[in-house]
């Protein structure tokens, strides 16, 4: 028997953030014209833009800001990037600069505050191993998840309490919604377009941008476990949330037997004849994380736990389906079938309200692998 | 109503190569290419049943099964892609017939295209507009795309099998493939 393995290609690990200094131009526009992008002339009342968005392919149905060259450099303004760096070559070699960051930025209404999480959370979908080649194409609903460690997740008001995957008012809400719009505009997900999603997925609108409650959790933060200390954002292509409830366990070993059989389906991404590996990542609440930390106080076991569940007897699948498996050496010696390959392919991170009674999961899409990059800081210009 | 400037929010390469690339010719002698993926039984039964037909025209033929595209494996599926382009003559890449498969696909026959080598896509027709789209997306709006019937994966064997052998001239049309001398002359 020969399981594939996830195993993270070496050559593409995370960079050490950068430092860096200031050089903008600030919101009256500099003696050189860095703004590289095509200009238009449009109607600036909300709902003439967003009439000319919508004919132009810009927009998510929601209304959009004008992308003004005032508003635009007045974000640029606040930070400390050139506009025409390259952040990343996304799908179809399109290469994705500080300024077309801005622009959807701005169109989405997120803060100029927000730029360093966006880069970084660009810089993470655009490594090899996210493949967001599979990601944007695909008939799948998937979209990327992004989970924040750190100080910035207050700085930014990233909600990791009740609400923090979506109803919470927030501006990150505004960050998520930028993210999908670059997703849209210069990634090239483009339902009916350049993506093939069959049902496409509430998250593609303003997707998921969560914060882990570390304060509450018995374990390292979800970035430091993954080698990135401090501001850190976790991207994972997700298919949408599973939620579990349980009002009727008590101990570790009861929530995480819950919680893992709940995530085992026989027609989610893990268990798919074309799919030879992929991960699983799982949102415990802090309740339950207290428990659970009190009993399994390294993360190791939690996961270890979650991964025996979350597995199927082969005799559970249809007959074509089981081939397709076995076919895989996805059956195991004691005839069961797991979702991940290992243990650690089960990321844990700890977030939710203080009412409890739910785990929610996040299935993976085709062998998308989750990426953690660092946020950078700004160094502040000198006054001087 | 206030009148102002905006800014594109897009991005999108500026280069195309609108070329198909060159013909595939007289098959007899030449090396042709299949690539596979884990997907789709029906291409695996078209493929062979193309290969054959290949094969009585005095062509070499070989298969290569894409797999996963992320980490180690990706990196070694990467390099085998790479040396398969290099141990044939004529390549004919599939299927497209899903989302993912078809970005893949797509990719895949750009990258024998851009390589130099006589290239086909094959795409079931629902995913051909795609196709088409993603192609130019990356760079060869040009690339030779050959239209399988759809749905077709979810065909017996025994209906696939017709579709094969009802597509195996079109396709040579596609590819521009001769068997003989004298249609290749023609």
């Amino acid at each position: 028997m020969s399981i594939d393995l996830i195993r993270p290609a070496s050559n593409r690990a995370a960079p050490a953030p950068r430092p860096l200094i200031s050089r903008d131009c600030g919101p009256e526009g500099c003696e050189v014209d860095w703004l590289a992008s095509r200009r238009h002339d449009a109607e600036l009342d909300i709902e003439s833009f967003n009439d000319f968005a919508l004919e132009k392919g810009w927009g998510d149905g929601l209304p959009l800001v004008p992308p003004t060259e005032l508003r635009v450099r007045t974000f640029l303004a606040a930070n400390d990037r050139y506009p025409d760096e390259v952040i990343a070559t996304l799908p179809g070699a399109v290469e994705c600069t500080v300024e077309k960051i801005v622009i959807n930025a701005v169109m989405a209404g997120a803060p100029a505050a927000s730029l360093e999480l966006l880069i970084a959370a660009v810089t993470s979908v655009a490594d090899p191993d996210f493949e967001l080649y599979g990601v944007n194409t695909t008939t799948a609903p998937v979209y990327p998840a992004f989970v924040v460690n750190g100080p910035v997740r207050d700085r930014l008001d990233i909600p990791y309490g009740y609400g923090c995957f979506g109803g919470v008012a927030t501006k990150a809400v505004a960050i998520g919604r930028a993210m999908r719009l670059i997703m849209r505009n210069v990634a090239g997900q483009v339902a009916g377009g350049t993506s093939q999603t069959t049902f496409g997925n509430p998250g593609r609108i303003a997707g998921v941008l969560t914060g882990e409650w570390e304060e509450r959790s018995p374990w390292a933060p979800l970035g430091e476990r993954r080698g990135v200390s401090g501001d850190a954002v976790t991207s994972f292509g997700t298919m949408g949330t599973v939620n579990v409830i349980d009002s009727t366990s008590h101990s570790a070993g009861d929530f995480l037997e819950m919680t893992g059989k709940s995530m085992a389906y026989p027609g989610c991404n893990g268990f798919s004849g074309l799919v030879p590996f992929g991960e699983m990542m799982i949102a415990i609440n802090p309740i339950w994380a207290d428990i659970i930390g009190k009993e399994m106080p390294n993360i190791e076991d939690v996961q270890e736990c979650l991964w025996r569940f979350a597995s199927l007897d082969a005799g559970h699948f249809q007959k074509l389906h089981r081939e397709e498996l076995e076919k895989q050496d996805r059956v195991r010696a004691d005839g069961r079938v797991y979702l991940t390959p290992e243990p650690k392919d089960m990321l844990v991170f700890v977030a939710g309200g203080l009412g409890g009674l739910h785990a929610t999961g996040f299935h993976t899409f085709g062998t998308s692998l989750s990426q953690t990059k660092p946020i950078a800081s700004a160094v502040p210009a000198d006054p001087a | 109503m206030a009148i102002g400037t905006i800014l594109d929010p897009t991005a999108a390469r500026d280069d195309d190569n609108a070329s198909p690339g060159p013909d595939a010719g007289l098959l007899a002698g030449k090396r042709i290419g299949f690539r596979l993926d884990r997907m789709w039984r029906a291409w695996d039964w078209i493929s062979e049943q193309w290969a054959e037909s290949f094969r009585a025209a005095g062509a070499e033929v070989s298969f290569w099964r894409s797999a996963g595209r992320s980490g180690e494996e990706g990196v070694r599926c990467a390099r085998e892609y790479q040396a398969f382009l290099e141990s044939i003559d004529v390549a004919v890449v599939g299927l497209a017939n899903c989302g993912s498969c078809t970005g893949w696909t797509v990719r895949d026959a750009i990258t024998a295209a851009n390589f130099g080598l006589p290239t086909t896509a094959v795409a079931t027709q629902n995913f051909e507009l795609f196709a088409h789209e993603i192609a130019g997306r990356g760079g060869r709006s040009g690339l030779r795309v050959h239209v399988l019937p759809y749905p077709l994966n979810e065909q017996r064997r025994e209906d696939v099998l017709p579709v094969g052998d009802a597509h195996f001239l079109p396709m040579l049309k596609t590819m521009g493939a001769s068997l003989t001398l004298r249609e290749h002359a023609a």
